[in-house]
């Protein structure tokens, strides 16, 4: 029972493989396109590596720049930024609200107290 | 091997070499003619080298096995990540049967391919290499890189589950 079961997958594939050979492509052409395609290879491998080159170096630059904190500092505190409407809120008298008065050793003078 | 001798016992391996690039890619013609051309290439320039440790068909056909493994790698690597495409270059094909072959197949043939395409790929590798390809089970083991007592385990299963298959078909 086997063995015809086994017959019958072998007939199956060996008429698979009559129907493959008869699309098979010619030996020569293929060797032809291999080697073709071996000469386009270099250019086209130099390409990709110099791309992937450029993206690690790019990677690595970022990453030691991140360890040795180098990187764009921007002190906030040095940029000041002034509304054009700023004067409205100035009041008149503001700046003797913002200073503390001086008083002279005159109105100080215990004897005059 | 000169390079002459190795062009020759490639010519004389072709038609069953290009049987199983289009069994390792899913019967798809474009995905087999290059991974055939990228594994002859591989033969011819000397990165795959015959140590005469197996037979010449059997290291041939493992070659093309390994190549169909990188290929279907970098087609997987091309879908998850965007910019593989710039390291890998352009895909070579969509690793479906073509309309074209499949038009051309008798009825028996068609329902053994559909039946073929629903095995496991191990077993689908090892039932091809020994009925389609006259190989031993020990030789199938050695082209997938598996040892002979898997390649048995898939060769008993796949039988069962093709005939399975094949009865459902006929139905």
């Amino acid at each position: 029972m086997i063995e015809r079961d086994d017959h019958q997958l072998r007939e199956g594939f060996e008429a698979l493989r009559r129907e493959d050979a008869a699309g098979t492509p010619p030996f020569g052409a293929t060797v032809a396109a291999a080697r073709a395609r071996q000469a386009t290879v270099p250019r086209h491998r130099a390409l990709r590596l110099g791309s992937a080159v450029a993206v690690v170096a790019v990677v690595v630059l970022s990453i030691w720049r991140e360890r040795d904190g180098v990187r764009l500092q921007i002190d906030l505190a040095t940029v000041r930024w002034h509304a054009p409407t700023d004067f409205l809120l100035k009041l008149p008298g503001d700046e003797l609200l913002r200073s503390v008065p001086q008083l002279g050793s005159r109105g100080l003078d215990r004897r005059t107290l | 091997m000169s390079p002459a001798d190795l062009t020759a016992e490639l010519e004389q391996l072709h038609a069953a070499a290009f049987g199983w690039a289009l069994s390792c890619c899913g019967w798809d013609r474009t995905a087999a003619e290059d991974v055939l051309q990228a594994s002859y290439l591989k033969l011819l320039d000397g990165r795959a080298r015959f140590d005469g440790r197996s037979s010449f068909r059997t290291f041939v056909l493992g070659v093309i096995a390994r190549t169909a493994r990188e290929v279907r790698r970098r087609s997987a690597l091309r879908r998850w990540l965007p910019l593989a495409s710039l390291v890998l270059g352009p895909e070579a094909a969509d690793g479906r049967p073509d309309p074209a072959t499949a038009l051309a197949r008798a009825d028996d043939t068609t329902r053994l391919v559909r039946a073929l395409e629903r095995l496991s790929a191990r077993q689908r590798q090892v039932l091809h290499l020994v009925f389609y390809e006259d190989l031993t089970i020990a030789e199938a083991a050695a082209v997938a890189g598996i040892s002979v007592g898997t390649a048995r385990t898939h060769y008993e299963r796949g039988k069962a589950a093709l005939r399975k298959l094949l009865e459902k078909e006929q139905e």
